[in-house]
């Protein structure tokens, strides 16, 4: 029982830090994406006063969306990377940093 | 045909209508956020879970035959069934597993018409404790593992229960937050559509991780009844027909979608938002597949609702129906224990009559069970019409019935 909680306790310490960094990390990212193709966009996408024309397009703003974006769906295709792998009995390493496709262990 | 051929029938059949519950019981896990904001229609979105799912269980190539080991002692830690349950052509283990099954699915039906997120594998898991307890007794029951790594019914099923909600609503709860924090100032409407495709996305993964984890837990339990009744001899792989027939059941499952769970979890819980079902999906897809990635066991389910929960307390002002919130609780405490008796009691039954016909009557009193809820559910039927209607318009199961 004690052994366990301990297991337990170091696991899931470790699943809340990467779960922030991936699942509040990533969301929020999208979220600044999504920011600033609405700035580059400029008008009707941004608040402002009604009647008034809006701020005007920031073309600069659509590139660093996309980019933002484009980490997402990197961060995505890992995730589907993982789920197929451990399907065929593989794993994800991130000893390099840079994830492998290993054997599980 | 042998009695025991007969009977290893009635647990395929079983296993089958499992996984079949399985399916249903978690549609909402990954689409009720999608079904309440409207990012797809209710129909499209079952369907799109249903076709994730099938993938995700044909990705299952290498199959852990060892899945009951976590919670029973009743296989070898090669995957084979302990010999002593082999007397009889195997007959001892089936009723264990057929037992272990039937409380499953009882509970999960249960849950189901009042509308409750329950976990499956809770489900499961107490079936066949239960169901174990009965025929080996107390020692039967992997209580906690050997003590080298994070086992056993304390350390696989009870410790994960609690753990993995809360950090879930804590990982959902800031990610609402920030989302809200950095898209001020950016008209609803713009960010509406994006979150939509977020919403999806996110919503996707879940389904697929659903798919390759769940399916994989009833097609090692009916190729351990195969080893069993000496049917199937290979521990390194399971057969095509059995990953075939377990990834449909799933899939169409999952497209019938539990719609009296949906509504509970996409309405009744919290009032959801766009950007507040982009930060709950993304929660439950990261924390499910990193939870996998370190082997922490965990319930789709308690994820998937922890993380609806945090997306609630992660947006200031926004509803939070603690009332609801405390029927789940207190259905996820009493799941693994409900299932266990109707396991044991099943047991008892089966063992009592004996052979072929103690099996064919707990079958029966199964239909008999899932007849009577399936009757009863018709009574206040909730469809792809009506899931998002206003909660607490109409007397809401989640929190009426008592």
């Amino acid at each position: 029982m004690v052994h366990n909680l301990q297991f337990a306790l170091q696991s899931a310490w470790r699943v809340l830090l990467v779960g922030l960094l991936v699942g509040a990390g990533l969301p929020a990212l999208f979220a600044l994406g999504v920011r600033s193709l609405a700035w580059g966009a400029g008008g009707d996408a941004e608040a402002h006063e009604p009647g008034t024309a809006g701020p005007k397009a920031q073309p600069i703003g659509t590139v660093l969306g996309w980019a933002c974006i484009g980490v997402v769906l990197l961060g995505v295709a890992l995730g589907i990377t993982y789920i197929v792998a451990s399907g065929f009995g593989k794993a994800l390493s991130f000893e390099h940093i840079f994830p492998t496709i290993v054997d599980k262990q | 045909m042998t009695e025991t051929t007969v009977v290893l029938v009635l647990v395929i059949v079983t296993a089958l209508g499992f996984d079949f519950t399985n399916g249903f019981h978690d549609t909402a896990n990954a689409m009720a956020t999608s079904i309440a904001t409207k990012a797809l229609r209710p129909k499209v979105a079952v369907l799109l879970s249903g076709i994730l799912n099938l993938v995700g269980a044909f990705l299952s190539v290498e199959v852990a035959l060892t899945v009951t080991n976590a919670v029973v002692k009743i296989q070898n830690s090669n995957g084979t069934p302990k010999a002593e349950l082999l007397e009889g052509g195997g007959s001892a283990l089936l009723l264990i597993v057929l037992a272990g099954l039937v409380g499953g699915i009882a509970w999960n039906l249960l849950t189901w018409l009042l509308g409750l997120p329950s976990s499956s594998s809770h489900a499961l898991f107490g079936g066949l404790a239960g169901a174990t307890i009965a025929g080996l007794g107390w020692a039967g029951v992997n209580w906690n593992g050997n003590g080298t790594k994070l086992d056993g019914l304390v350390g696989k099923v009870l410790l994960p229960a609690v753990m993995s909600p809360t950090i879930a609503a804590i990982v959902a709860a800031a990610g609402t937050w920030l989302i809200y924090k950095v898209t001020i100032g950016v008209a609803q409407r713009f960010t509406e559509n994006g979150f939509r495709w977020g919403q999806i996305g996110s919503a996707s993964l879940v389904s697929l991780a659903h798919g390759t984890n769940d399916a994989q837990k009833t097609m090692g339990v009916i190729t351990l009844a195969l080893i069993a009744t000496g049917d199937w001899a290979d521990t390194e792989s399971i057969p095509f027909w059995v990953k075939a027939a377990c990834a449909l059941s799933i899939a169409l499952g999952t497209y019938l979608g539990g719609w009296r769970i949906i509504r509970t979890l996409g309405k009744g819980l919290v009032e959801i938002a766009p950007p507040q079902g982009l930060a709950a999906e993304s929660a439950s897809a990261a924390v499910i597949l990193v939870s996998s990635h370190l082997g922490f066991a965990l319930s789709t389910t308690h994820v998937a609702t922890g993380s609806i929960l945090g997306s609630g307390l992660g947006r200031p002002g926004a509803i939070v129906r603690w009332p609801v919130a405390g029927r789940m609780v207190l259905a996820w405490l009493i799941t693994l224990p409900a299932a266990a008796v109707v396991g044991a009691t099943m047991w008892w039954i089966g063992h009592a009559i004996g052979g072929l016909a103690g099996a064919i009557v707990i079958f029966l009193i199964l239909l008999a069970l899932a007849a009577y809820m399936y009757w009863h559910s018709r009574r206040s039927p909730v469809d792809h019409n009506n899931v998002n209607d206003e909660w607490g318009t109409t007397p809401e199961l989640a929190e009426a019935v008592r």
